[in-house]
């Protein structure tokens, strides 16, 4: 937010204000949601809804609070990011700046990012009927009933989901390395219950690795395989934690054939 | 001196049965290790150990847990202080210190003071439990119901507000953030659901566990990626080097007062252990003379979080033998073992399994003790893993909390919830609130609103019930007064 125009009274900064206005919008929305569940209970007169408008209540007074503080006591130049992110001791050879990290280009570039997982969730199943009659039309020789073509048809739109919002994520995180990064592990439980933990953790751990910095591929492979290997004997041979195999093949086969193997 | 004889026999119990000792030996270590595994906890062992305990006896099922919770709570200290990303919430403060202890070259000295100042503080604890929980249990009958339950909630979240954030005001939102969180699901009387986008993963609430991986390990991962994208990361320096016993000497005040803050803390229920390291801590920095030396590498601040947390932990087994109440997320699974034993914890387990209240002091007693040993040799080890570059220990971090968070209770959405949390506990601590103040907003929410709303039904709504029980009213005041003065110093001083 360092970008913006601080012409306000006191030692705000538009930074302060903007975070005291999203909590106060939050107790709003919040407190508006509180009337869906604001129903009477015969043995408990405060109802459902008392305790959390109390707490929205309390937010709201906070914030207030938090403005009151920053308006008498911040400095002109402290903004409401933490100092670590206005270091200036910033690395020339790496794409991402310190500066850039609290500029409004960034967060929203990071919202983009953050996006492309919960697209992954919402998006296959509004087009898996269209998927789902396609395949029907194409292989209407073959005997099977309504069920299995919606399955299919759902894992076929699955499948292309993933694959163009990875190509998204791919194309658009560079220059953006941190923002990248704190979408890659939602991106990866988004991913999990369809392709099952053992497909993607290797290629999870090779993008948490890049997202780091780390550019050689064999240390990259060496240390993968070592992940791989220790979480495997450590969790599946010993411990046997259920983790999920996945549910579109060939993942599934994937995550079963590695734990018949381990177990 | 029958305290003594019941010590003894418990001993005796304890290590004259072979399944006991491998229970034992097995606890001591898998908490240790798994506290200090990054990326899991003592909770996520507990967790995964929770349904094979009804193959085992009551006693060595309460005695594995409490020796588990023991040796997790030091044990999350060697990730807190190595690596910024603590064990379990308790061990946060330590990292305040800790790791800039590491930075400087000094992890050797900041593990060697949680191992000893960890053992001194569990084990004097220890003795105190065996001492105080069986008269307290029978005071607690009578002088203790959900109002009073409800006030000490309420003491402890408004002691709670004051750590960990840059303001108060920020303290107090980042709890009452937590508090909200704890709405999610159903309310704890009509079963109404509340906020939960329809989604029937949310009826059940957000667990915890996942919570507070998020907060804590995922979210660390994220600010050292930045440190690494924006160039400022530095990597941590090895030593092994143990602190002084003249060292320790030098620190006794600050031992001896994270002694009684912890044990006091580690009674109210829902914190424990928390509590009582954020306070130990800041009652440190409250009495130092070089209160900015804090958060700098100073050894005190790493003595005082890590006794009290310990401290706490003998403590933390009155309220759950005493009263029932689990003082904390792993006291909570003792309640579970409990149960799946068809026995309800609480003052009858004094006079129907006297043998299992034994067996569980002296484990806990020998449990703090063995830290000494056992953690000297384990963080002469575990220390190395500073010489992995950082690039290559994330995604392991990553990969071990994915697994903490889906071994819970199996669901893929944990796992994203524990990422969000991490993305949220990011750009939180970035604008200087507390995850640890989110973390405790959550477990002391969902036990607070259901105290209070069986106080007010006990109390026929009547507010003015809480001014006809002492120790209620005299908590509810406690609190009201810290909240006062909290208040009066955020508005006459800078933070």
């Amino acid at each position: 937010m360092s970008n913006l125009p601080r012409n306000l009274p006191g030692n705000l900064s538009v930074g302060h204000v903007v975070e005291v206005l999203l909590w106060l919008l939050l107790a709003a929305l919040l407190y508006a949601w509180s009337f869906d569940f604001d129903r009477e209970i015969e043995i408990y007169k405060f109802g459902a809804s008392a305790w959390p408008r109390v707490i929205i209540l309390l937010i709201a007074i906070a914030a207030i609070g938090q403005l009151a503080h920053h308006f008498q006591f911040a400095t002109p130049a402290q903004s409401a990011v933490d100092d670590n992110v206005s270091d200036d001791s910033f690395n020339e050879s790496m794409d991402d700046s310190p500066r850039k990290h609290a500029s409004i280009k960034w967060y929203l570039w990071t919202f983009f990012l953050l996006s492309l997982p919960f697209a992954y969730m919402l998006l296959p199943q509004w087009i898996a009927p269209w998927f789902s009659s396609e395949l029907s039309a194409e292989l209407s020789s073959e005997s099977s009933s309504e069920s299995s073509w919606s399955k299919a048809g759902l894992h076929a739109a699955k499948l292309t989901c993933a694959g163009v919002l990875i190509a998204l994520y791919m194309a658009t995180m560079r220059g953006n390395l941190v923002g990248a990064m704190l979408a890659l592990p939602i991106f990866f439980g988004a991913l999990m219950q369809d392709f099952g933990f053992y497909a993607l953790a290797p290629f999870f751990a090779v993008g948490v690795m890049y997202l780091m910095g780390e550019r050689r591929p064999g240390w990259i492979a060496l240390v993968t395989a070592i992940i791989m290997g220790l979480m495997l004997m450590l969790f599946v041979s010993v411990l046997y934690v259920g983790l999920p195999t996945g549910n579109i093949s060939p993942f599934y086969e994937i995550g079963t054939g590695v734990v018949n193997f381990l177990t | 001196m029958e305290t003594f004889h019941h010590f003894i026999g418990g001993t005796v119990a304890l290590f004259s049965d072979p399944i006991g000792v491998f229970v034992f030996f097995g606890g001591v270590i898998g908490g240790m290790l798994f506290g200090a595994i990054p990326g899991v906890s003592m909770l996520t062992l507990a967790a995964i150990l929770l349904p094979f305990t009804a193959h085992l006896s009551p006693e060595h099922g309460i005695m594995l847990f409490s020796v588990i919770y023991c040796t997790g709570v030091y044990g999350g200290a060697i990730t807190a202080i190595l690596f910024n990303i603590p064990g379990a919430p308790e061990n946060a403060p330590t990292a305040f210190d800790g790791y800039p202890m590491t930075q400087k070259g000094e992890a050797g000295k900041a593990v060697g003071a949680a191992v000893m100042c960890s053992a001194i503080g569990g084990t004097i604890s220890a003795v105190v439990m065996m001492v105080a929980t069986a008269p307290i249990a029978g005071w607690a009958i009578s002088a203790f119901g959900p109002p009073e339950i409800f006030a000490l909630v309420f003491f402890g979240l408004a002691v709670a507000s004051s750590v960990g954030a840059k303001t108060f005001w920020k303290g107090w939102l980042s709890v009452l953030a937590g508090l909200l969180v704890a709405v999610v699901g159903q309310d704890p009387v009509g079963g109404i659901e509340r906020y939960d986008f329809n989604m029937p993963y949310l009826l059940a609430g957000i667990h915890f566990i996942p919570t507070i991986l998020g907060f804590f390990a995922v979210s660390e991962i994220f600010i050292q990626a930045e440190k690494k994208a924006i160039g400022t990361y530095k990597a941590p320096k090895m030593s092994v080097d143990f602190p002084t016993l003249a060292e320790l000497i030098a620190h006794k005040v600050a031992i001896v007062r994270s002694i009684i803050i912890g044990f006091f803390c580690g009674i109210l229920p829902g914190i424990g252990a928390t509590l009582a390291a954020f306070m130990g801590y800041n009652e440190a920095v409250r009495w130092s003379k070089n209160r900015e030396e804090f958060g700098r590498g100073k050894l005190e601040g790493v003595i005082s979080s890590e006794t009290a947390n310990n401290a706490a932990t003998g403590a933390a087994m009155i309220p759950l033998l005493a009263l029932g109440l689990p003082g904390g997320a792993l006291t909570a699974m003792m309640v579970g073992v409990f149960q799946m034993h068809n026995m309800e914890p609480g003052p009858l387990v004094f006079i129907n399994s006297p043998d299992l209240v034994w067996v569980v002091f002296a484990a806990m007693f020998f449990a703090n003790l063995s830290i000494l040993f056992i953690g000297y040799l384990e963080t002469k080890t575990i220390i190395n893993l500073l010489r992995i570059p950082f690039q290559f220990l994330a995604p392991l971090i990553l990969l071990l909390a994915t697994v903490g968070a889906y071994a819970v209770r199996g669901l893929s959405i944990d796992i994203i919830a524990m990422f969000v949390a991490g993305v949220i506990g990011f750009f939180l601590r970035r604008s200087g609130y507390s995850v640890a103040g989110i973390v405790l907003g959550l477990i002391l929410g969902k036990i607070g609103e259901q105290t209070f709303a069986q106080a007010m039904q006990m109390l026929h709504f009547e507010w003015s019930g809480f001014a006809n029980r002492p120790i209620a009213f005299g908590l509810l005041i406690a609190g009201f007064l810290t909240l006062l003065v909290s208040t009066y110093r955020a508005f006459s001083q800078k933070t």
